[in-house]
């Protein structure tokens, strides 16, 4: 009920203040002709700074793709995209690569790191691509926040799954960006670990301030978001505030 | 299994069109090396048909030493042509002279023709025996009268009617041109000038009064040129051999090919230097694409191929590879033979090339070769395909190699090591007669050597790198380091590339360093046996200049002591050997040379007759000579003289040759009237500038190809000609360093390939595609300055153990340490260009597909 006022609302009132992160009827559609396929179709959102989103949808749904398009990894076909008030759309590739070092943090699903670098070295990664020194006390708080203080100097190939994780999550915080783009974070983990990377991202969101924009298949790892966001066949059906775990499961029976 | 080894070849295109390239530049040097030679043997077997044509029966001087510099036997007392003309059957008989040393000259003074090209003087023939065509004029006749060869007049713009100036062995005089003549098809014999005029005055030229060099005899109708030339040797002396005009004209083919069997070897030793380097490039490359494609051969294995099967697949793939690379080698090395050609002609050497012969085995043999040395760099990777189990078919790690047989390979790495330093070392100090024989065992030490380091580089590669790393980390913090990183992680496949490199440059090295060490040790040589102001020798640094030139010297004003070399070959039989020996006047010699004596002192000099030899004190040691022991030499006029020794010489220039002779003794049993190399000092209280004007100026007068140099002069003049042979010998090894070069390329390829997911992520989180081809451009400088490390030090490891025997000859060990930082500089930027495409490929990845990629 709620979710549906709010979308009435949004479209009613189209020059409402966006949010942090704000698509306004994005499409994008790869290929052409007869074998074209439209994974985004018209997709308008709103995500307000200092809260953590969960974007989520069945297989094929267009929820990574709608990632890609927000975080600038990817063009819409059709729309605009706005971060911090910077509208990315039209920026060449030069400048997006520029946003996503400076503006922005990411979390991908494995793969996150770079094998020849300690936790520590993939921490300020970003800062090191921008040529900024890092700010050490923050360096060294978020290592404690994550839990990895003895572990500072191993190599990934010498963390879990886990703490590889962590470690990336303290990577997309070490630049203090605008906004933390996750991309399946705990698909590839066991629950336990899934459980203390949904924490710190919750603790991202609560003790940092930060906005994070999480693609997720899984209703337990939703439910520690403040928003959901709901796609199928490309299409927004569901925009609702705090949902919990059996919120989240009816809906997405619903839409399976 | 054929199907998947093709689809493996085609699937990367351009990986294995790379990969074909290795063999591709080793493989048209051979063709094309080949294709060069036979042209020239064909061109001068074209030669030397046309001129023999109209000769039934040929006599010619015979060659009774075996000349190591390539001098024509003495010429021909000119009373036998009346013998020849007695005997039953000779129609007609003439003689010829055909002699080096007569030189054409231009206006300004300078011979015609490049300094590496002879100058030849030919008498011209009557009628039937005339050898050349005239397009132009006719033969000369009168005394005043001259014909040039058709590319000399082309080259200078000098047409019939025209004078040109005509050096010998008498004062130069001008002559009136009255034709212009070609040998057959070609323009010039060689490249060599050729100055024709009558036979008096062609004899008067070349020293050869009363002398012939050949007597060209036509038999009567009806008689059978063998037999004639059978009655024909029946009178002739021993002195001299009788042939027919065919067996005349294949002999001097013969003889060319004999000649030119030195410089095909020498192009066929880089050839396989090429061929190696690619070697490498070709292993490294499958060592690579096997460990990628360790999924792809586990699943194989477990849908059942047997291991033969998928050996026999990479080998397919390596048997393809090979043939596109060969096959385009051979195709190309046509190419080649045309730019080798325009090599040698900047290096002076030009020689005929009538239109390329092609023949088959200078075509099958190279593709054989390409394609055998393809699939034996292929086989360890094939080998290692087969051990792929089918689990690993399933699991995302790559196989990390077992620890014991690091260990093995270190300790066979180590042996081969030194089996290549004993290899080497049993070529310099072994006492090896034959020299070929101690080359090859230098090689096959060299290439053990090269073996042995490549196998010991991976462990030198994390030091090296972050040496090398360190510096372009000051300059780029982040894509240094991580540049550094990634040569490190996998320190054998970094180690082999750069190991294909440094082959190439430790050759480089070598030559830098010894041609250093050449030219330090003449320069020191000439200030210590020198004691002249003026040295006067032939522009091209080795022919005879005429007698009447130092007597002309001595004449002018201010100049005091004069005294000149004569060199000559016999051989001795104690040696058994040709050697080279210098003559001395011992009345004057002393007065322009210093004589660093052994055994004995400068009185031997003085006290010289013309039964006395003095030795070169190494030659002597080598040989087993004494002061007190007797020399027999048979001399090239077939004379046996006894020399007895009377001293030894240091000779640290090699400048007095084996031993030394008075100029008595090489006029008189050696035929040697000209001099090597005149020695001027100035009087006292004369002038040195105008005393050297002087001077200059007769000889420009009289004997233009004379040069008047002073000491420093002098070493620049060998300076540069040591300079021109290097700089031949750089273009040729740049092939392999080339080749090398694309094992960088195809390396740095296949590695960004396996690292287009991380490429993805530093793109995605906010690297930009500048810094991304920095790192890997960065990736290629470190690789490619390992193996410059690597390669200067091997090179000058070389350069060192070479040179000790050298070292009691005089040869000074001198480092070039500008040319060695210059190669340096060379590799980083080597680097750099190999980097260029691959590090485009990096940077355009899509950061979604790369992110994706799995």
């Amino acid at each position: 009920m709620v979710a549906r006022v709010r979308k009435l609302t949004w479209n009613a009132m189209p020059d409402a203040s966006p949010g942090i992160v704000s698509a306004r009827n994005v499409h994008r559609r790869y290929g052409e002709g007869d074998a074209a396929v439209d994974a985004l179709r018209g997709v308008s959102v709103d995500f307000t700074a200092g809260r953590f989103t969960a974007i989520m949808g069945p297989s094929g749904s267009g929820k990574s793709t709608l990632m890609n398009v927000l975080a600038g990894l990817d063009r819409p076909t059709e729309g605009t995209v706005a971060l911090d008030g910077v509208e990315i759309t039209g920026l060449d590739d030069g400048k997006l690569t520029q946003l996503r070092r400076d503006k922005l943090g990411f979390v991908f699903q494995f793969f996150n790191l770079l094998p020849v670098l300690t936790a520590e070295e993939n921490i300020v990664l970003p800062l090191s691509i921008a040529g900024r020194d890092p700010d050490k006390a923050w360096v060294d708080q978020l290592i404690t926040t994550i839990g990895l203080d003895d572990r500072r100097t191993h190599r990934p190939s010498q963390l879990s799954g886990g703490q590889q994780q962590r470690v990336a999550i303290a990577r997309a915080l070490a630049s203090r960006p605008a906004v933390i783009f996750a991309d399946e974070p705990t698909g590839n983990l066991d629950s336990k670990a899934s459980d203390d990377i949904l924490v710190l991202l919750r603790r991202a969101v609560d003790e940092f301030g930060q906005t994070v924009v999480m693609v997720t298949h899984d209703a337990h790892a939703a439910s520690y978001a403040d928003q959901l966001v709901v796609l199928v066949d490309g299409q927004v059906v569901e925009d609702r505030e705090a949902p919990d775990a059996d919120e989240i499961l009816d809906v997405m029976k619903r839409v399976a | 299994m054929l199907k998947v080894g093709l689809r493996g070849v085609f699937a990367r295109k351009l990986r294995a069109f790379l990969t074909a390239l290795a063999v591709f530049l080793g493989v048209a040097l051979m063709t094309g090396t080949y294709v060069l030679t036979d042209t020239f043997t064909n061109s001068f077997g074209q030669i030397f048909q046309e001129s023999n044509k109209g000769t039934d029966v040929a006599v010619v001087p015979r060659e009774v030493v075996d000349s190591q510099q390539g001098a024509d036997p003495p010429a021909m007392p000119e009373a036998l042509l009346k013998k020849v003309r007695g005997v039953d059957g000779v129609a007609e008989a003439v003689g010829g002279i055909f002699s080096a040393g007569v030189s054409l000259i231009d206006d300004d003074g300078d011979r015609i023709g490049s300094t590496q090209a002879p100058a030849f003087g030919a008498s011209a023939q009557p009628g039937r025996f005339e050898a050349f065509d005239y397009p132009e004029g006719r033969p000369p006749a009168a005394s005043d009268e001259v014909a040039i060869d058709k590319l000399s007049a082309d080259n200078e713009g000098l047409d019939v009617g025209d004078q040109i100036t005509v050096s010998g062995s008498e004062a130069a005089r001008k002559y009136r041109i009255v034709g212009i003549a070609k040998l057959g098809e070609v323009d010039s014999f060689g490249g060599a000038t050729v100055a024709i005029l009558p036979l008096r005055e062609a004899q008067r030229l070349a020293d050869k009064e009363g002398e012939l060099d050949q007597i060209s005899i036509a038999a009567d109708e009806g008689v059978d040129p063998t037999e004639l030339k059978r009655r024909v040797a029946e009178v002739m002396p021993r002195s001299v051999e009788v042939r027919t005009g065919e067996e005349n004209a294949q002999q001097q083919t013969d003889d060319i090919e004999d000649d030119l069997g030195f410089l095909k070897v020498a192009l066929l030793i880089f050839a396989w230097i090429a061929l190696f380097v690619g070697a490498f490039t070709i292993f490294n490359t499958f060592s690579i694409t096997v460990a990628q494609r360790t999924r792809e051969f586990g699943m194989l294995r477990t849908l059942g191929a047997s291991r033969r099967q998928v050996l026999t697949s990479v080998m397919i793939e390596a048997l393809v590879i090979g043939a596109i690379g060969a096959g385009l080698g051979i195709l190309a090395g046509i190419g080649v033979a045309s730019g080798l050609n325009s090599l040698f002609k900047a290096a002076g050497i030009d020689l005929p090339n009538t239109g390329s012969v092609v023949k088959t085995r200078a075509l099958v043999v190279p593709l054989l070769i390409g394609i055998t040395i393809t699939l034996l760099a292929a086989i360890i990777p094939a080998v290692r395909a087969t051990r792929v189990s089918p689990v690993e078919a399933l699991s995302d790690q790559a196989i990390a190699p077992t620890r014991r047989r690091r260990r093995f390979v270190t300790g066979f790495a180590v042996l081969l090591s030194l089996g290549g330093i004993v290899a080497i070392c049993i070529g310099l100090f072994g006492g090896i007669d034959s020299s070929s024989d101690a080359a090859a065992l230098l090689g096959l030490g060299a290439v053990l050597m090269f073996f042995g380091t490549a196998l010991l580089s991976p462990r030198f590669v994390a030091p090296l790198a972050s040496v090398v790393g360190l510096a372009l980390e000051r300059v780029r913090k982040l894509t240094g380091r991580l540049a550094r990183e990634n040569a490190v992680r996998n320190p054998g496949r970094t180690a082999t590339t750069a190991a294909a490199l440094m082959i190439g440059l430790a050759l480089v090295t070598f030559v830098a360093v010894f041609a250093a060490g050449i030219k330090s040790s003449i320069d020191d040589a000439i200030d210590k046996s020198f004691a002249a102001d003026l040295t006067l020798q032939h522009d091209d640094g080795f022919s005879p200049i005429p007698e009447a030139a130092a007597r002309e010297v001595k004449a002018i004003d201010g100049v005091g002591p004069v005294s000149s070399l004569r060199f000559g070959e016999g051989e001795v039989k104690e040696t058994g050997d040709t050697s080279f020996i210098t003559a001395i006047d011992p009345k004057h010699a002393r007065e322009v040379f210093k004589f660093e004596w052994d055994q004995g002192s400068d009185a031997v000099v003085d006290q010289m007759t013309p039964r006395d030899a003095i030795v070169d004190q190494a030659w002597a040691t080598d040989n087993d000579v004494d002061v007190g022991d007797t020399l027999s030499v048979t001399t090239p006029t077939d004379k046996h003289v006894v020399f007895t020794v009377r001293g030894a010489l240091e000779d640290t220039a090699d400048l007095w040759g084996d031993f030394v002779l008075t100029h008595q003794a090489l006029e008189d049993d050696f035929h040697v009237r000209q001099d090597g190399m005149i020695l001027v000092d100035y009087a006292s209280g004369a002038d040195p500038t105008a005393v050297r004007k002087s001077v200059e100026t007769t000889m420009d007068r009289d004997f233009p190809v004379i040069d008047v140099l002073d000491q420093g002069e002098l070493k620049d003049r060998i300076g540069e000609q040591v300079n021109q042979l290097v700089n031949l010998l750089y273009a040729l090894l740049s092939l392999a360093v080339i080749v090398s070069l694309f094992g960088i390329v195809n390396t740095l390829t296949l590695s960004i390939y396996e690292r287009t997911r991380e490429l993805g992520l530093l793109r995605a989180i906010g690297m930009s595609r500048r810094q991304v081809r920095r790192i890997v451009r960065y990736e290629a400088v470190i690789t490619a300055l390992l193996g410059a490390l690597l390669g200067s030090a091997l090179g000058i490891f070389f350069a060192v153990i070479v040179s000790r025997p050298l070292a009691d000859e005089g040869f000074n060990l001198s480092f070039p340490v500008g040319t060695l930082i210059l190669l340096f500089i060379l590799a980083a930027i080597a680097g750099v260009v190999a980097a260029i495409l691959p590090a485009r490929r990096a940077a355009r990845l899509d950061v979604l597909d790369a992110l994706a990629y799995e």
